[in-house]
């Protein structure tokens, strides 16, 4: 059944919503670790987490389908493709009692703005929101196409 | 025997039709809400219905030998929902164009339309029904 289609779409989205709330929660739960990788001897500080979205029907094969079928508009959905991690450089921190802390007295701390993941983590919740309404309205729909000829 | 097959059924069926597409290309939308450079799509069905349908009750009906004739009056073919996207506008930063409050009251009235073309199509069975049994 077609209908079914917007299940996927929306299932897909609270996947990745969820994905980007867990990647937040990383980041935030991070922000003070000055010890996230043990490099050269040196251990560098945490470097925020951020999770890369693209729509499900981007590949060759997908649009070839999508047209040879002759159904107009793409299979939908969203997908995580990847997680990188942001290269803004560490903020350094005078402190000089800290275990990590360089020759100046400097501490290497975490690229994670606490404000900035708060903002982002409101964002994927309204979201994963949205996308439970949707969800909803479609099993609505569904359940009303039941109904025919009743 | 025409009972199912009639011109109301047909776009009654096609109105469905369009409304499950449209439930669809609505939800990969809110899907994409986050997605960068993500273009929405819309559907287009009851303005091309409106126009195959001609505008008013015209006498004078084209006869057509070729799907490629331009239809003059009331034409009884059921136009196919057509997904189009919609290139231009940007909201925000990055380049996604999906108003999220749009497509909320898209999402809610589309839910509703279909509720109507199912409760409509079952009006339309009962008569049938009323008419087979003789009784109401």
């Amino acid at each position: 059944m077609r209908l079914s289609n917007g299940f996927d779409a929306s299932a897909s989205a609270l996947t990745a919503q969820r994905l980007r709330m867990d990647v937040i929660s990383s980041n935030i739960a991070n922000a003070e670790t000055t010890r996230g990788k043990y490099v050269n001897g040196k251990y560098e500080p945490y470097q925020r987490k951020m999770v890369v979205l693209q729509p499900t029907s981007d590949s060759f094969a997908d649009i070839l389908n999508g047209q040879m079928s002759g159904a107009s508009g793409a299979s939908p959905g969203v997908k995580a493709t990847r997680i990188i991690e942001d290269q803004t450089p560490a903020k350094l921190v005078y402190d000089p009692s800290h275990p990590d802390a360089d020759e100046n007295g400097y501490v290497k701390m975490p690229n994670v703005d606490v404000l900035k993941e708060m903002v982002d983590m409101i964002s994927a919740s309204r979201s994963y929101e949205a996308n439970i309404t949707a969800l909803n309205a479609t099993k609505g729909m569904f359940v009303k196409a039941l109904e025919i000829g009743k | 025997m025409n009972l199912l097959n009639g011109p109301e059924f047909s776009r009654l069926q096609g109105a469905i039709n369009a409304a499950e597409m449209r439930q669809r290309v609505i939800s990969n939308n809110i899907a994409n809400v986050d997605t960068p450079k993500f273009k929405r799509s819309e559907v287009l069905f009851e303005s091309l219905l409106e126009q195959n349908m001609g505008s008013g009750n015209s006498q004078f009906i084209g006869r057509r030998t070729n799907a490629r004739h331009i239809p003059i009056g009331q034409s009884s073919s059921i136009p196919d929902a057509k997904v189009i996207t919609d290139e231009t506008s940007v909201m925000n930063n990055d380049v996604n164009n999906v108003d999220i409050d749009r497509e909320m009251s898209l999402l809610a009235k589309n839910q509703l339309n279909y509720n109507y073309y199912v409760q409509q199509l079952n009006h339309d069975i009962k008569m049938m029904r009323i008419g087979i049994e003789g009784r109401a």
